[in-house]
């Protein structure tokens, strides 16, 4: 049987890698292999859902998403509530993003929980680059917010710690 | 960034030890737009566990641990893939002058992607001394620079000459329709008539190039000095400087240079300008050295308002088009991206990123052949 990409189903996982990983992103590089986003960037560049399973354009200013039903590596779930708490989280932030604030959701943007699997993005006015910027858009536990968070355990805000 | 070890997300993998982050200081490119600069701040050692719970079992986790060695140079790890096994496995950002040593290691092998980024030159249009405000001055220095010369000189084939700002990609060849952008040929007869017409310069051009890309600004500026009869200083900015010259560019200070190389990437091949041109004309660019181009953030908000895929591929193009026309940066190349990798490591590479999820090693590889102990180095070689 052939999967994504050609590759066969996994087997259980195996084996250790060292890497050596001078780009001055690897920061970035190791929440990418660690997290997951509504998107993620397929091997040729281009995105993909990830934690979503499918989104719509309802109108032009409201993107709705589908969440499979999953979990995190805690155990618990990861729902459209999980995306609910990670937009909230970023929207009390003028400039969460290390790269800069092309990748900032409009402040003003809405997020509205339909259902355990459907999420709905009330954009305030039409930004068709969103899709990109979900890329940055992490989803965490419930306790990685309550006991980590991104810069929030140490006392500082979430301002370029994204 | 996650600042330490946790079972925190549902990626394919879990940090289990160390942390590699990036202290960050803002610095303010327009209005409430703003980028940070950024400090690297790694421990010794970075390890990453299989997620069991990963739902993408087809993608992987294929690897049961993956270790991150901040404790090596560069040019060890690339000692330690080439001629042993066991230390390092997969070494990034290979140098292309250190290509061919991997391609003829006994262990190692090279892996190469078009990535999605660029070497350009950043022109500070308010240089004293020299033409650059004006467009015939900067499309004759695009004109004075063989693509195809550099690519063989300084990257031994490993980079793609850019017409643009849009990376050569297998995605981006819509962006880059046949006939719809025309980039700039090598021309000297037409690039000197320009640069005179321009009113030429009154002084020598400084060429400043970021730390890895020597190899380039010297061939780049043998090209501008024989194309042009210009006098070209060049010189190369340490990490200290490098910093400096970051925060002076977003601030829209001025430089100590006039042409600036650096590389950038974007983390996705669906919209290139929103990280390439954006960064080096738009209102909000962390690179612009020059005035606000009103006619690029009109083609910039046109992008923003297109849901379809289809018409953003065709806005971005309009918009590489007028960057193109008007000479915005010194376009250069894409620089494939070069990684050494043990030959029993299957390793895919990302055209944007790097990640491990799909990676995998083989039954000969040491850490499925050998468990309990790290083989050195010469162990490494008697029995590879």
């Amino acid at each position: 049987m052939v999967g994504v990409n050609g590759l066969r189903p996994r087997t259980a996982p195996r084996g250790t890698v060292r890497v050596v990983d001078p780009h001055p992103l690897n920061w970035l590089y190791l929440t990418y292999n660690t997290v997951e986003e509504p998107v993620r960037v397929s091997r040729g560049g281009k995105i993909r859902p990830a934690a979503m399973r499918r989104f719509r354009w309802v109108d032009r200013q409201t993107l709705e998403l589908h969440f499979r039903r999953e979990r995190f590596a805690d155990g618990t779930a990861l729902d459209a509530r999980s995306f609910h708490r990670a937009v909230t989280e970023q929207l009390r932030w003028q400039a969460p993003h290390p790269p800069g604030t092309q990748f900032n959701l409009d402040r003003r943007t809405r997020v509205e929980v339909v259902d355990d699997e459907t999420a709905r993005l009330h954009l305030p006015e039409v930004d068709g680059l969103v899709l990109g910027k979900l890329r940055a858009t992490h989803i965490m536990t419930e306790h990685f917010w309550r006991d980590l968070g991104f810069g929030y355990a140490q006392g500082r805000p979430g301002e370029g710690h994204w | 960034m996650i600042d330490a070890p946790g079972p925190w997300a549902s990626g394919a993998f879990v940090l289990v030890e160390g942390h590699s982050v990036v202290h960050t200081e803002r610095v303010a490119t327009d209005g409430e737009d703003c980028t940070w600069l950024q400090t690297e701040d790694r421990s010794p050692t970075v390890r990453l566990h299989a997620n069991p719970h990963h739902w993408n079992q087809r993608r992987g986790p294929r690897l049961a641990e993956v270790e991150f060695r901040n404790d090596l140079t560069s040019a060890e790890a690339l000692d330690l893939v080439c001629d042993g096994i066991g230390e390092v496995d997969l070494v990034t950002e290979v140098p292309a002058a250190a290509a061919r040593r991997v391609q003829q290691s006994r262990h190692a092998r090279l892996v190469s992607v078009a990535a999605v980024r660029v070497l350009a030159g950043v022109l500070d249009r308010e240089a004293e001394g020299l033409p650059l405000h004006d467009g015939r001055a900067r499309r004759a220095l695009n004109l004075a620079i063989d693509r195809a010369a550099l690519v063989r000189e300084a990257f031994d084939g490993h980079a793609a000459p850019l017409h643009g700002l849009t990376p050569p990609t297998p995605l981006t060849a819509l962006h880059r329709f046949p006939g719809r952008l025309r980039g700039y040929p090598h021309d000297r007869v037409a690039a000197r008539r320009l640069w005179a017409a321009a009113g030429g310069a009154s002084r020598a051009l400084r060429l400043a190039a970021f730390e890895g890309w020597e190899a380039a600004a010297d061939v780049v500026a043998a090209q501008l000095r024989e194309s042009l009869d210009l006098v070209v200083e060049v010189g190369v900015l340490d990490r200290d400087q490098q910093y400096e010259a970051r925060r002076r560019l977003a601030e829209q200070g001025s430089g100590d240079w006039d042409v600036l190389l650096l590389d950038h990437g974007s983390q996705s091949a669906d919209v290139p300008p929103v990280e390439l041109h954006r960064a080096f004309v738009g209102r909000s660019g962390e690179f612009r050295a020059g005035p606000v181009d009103p006619r690029f953030e009109q083609l910039f908000a046109r992008l923003r308002a297109q849901t379809s895929q289809l018409r953003q591929v065709l806005a971005a193009n309009r918009i590489d088009r007028h960057v193109t026309r008007e000479a915005s940066a010194l376009f250069l190349v894409a620089p494939r991206s070069l990684y050494a990798v043990n030959r029993h490591v299957r390793f895919l590479p990302y055209a944007t990123s790097f990640e491990l999820a799909d990676t995998s090693v083989r039954r000969r590889h040491w850490s499925r052949r050998r468990r309990s102990r790290r083989p050195g180095r010469d162990e490494g070689q008697a029995t590879a």
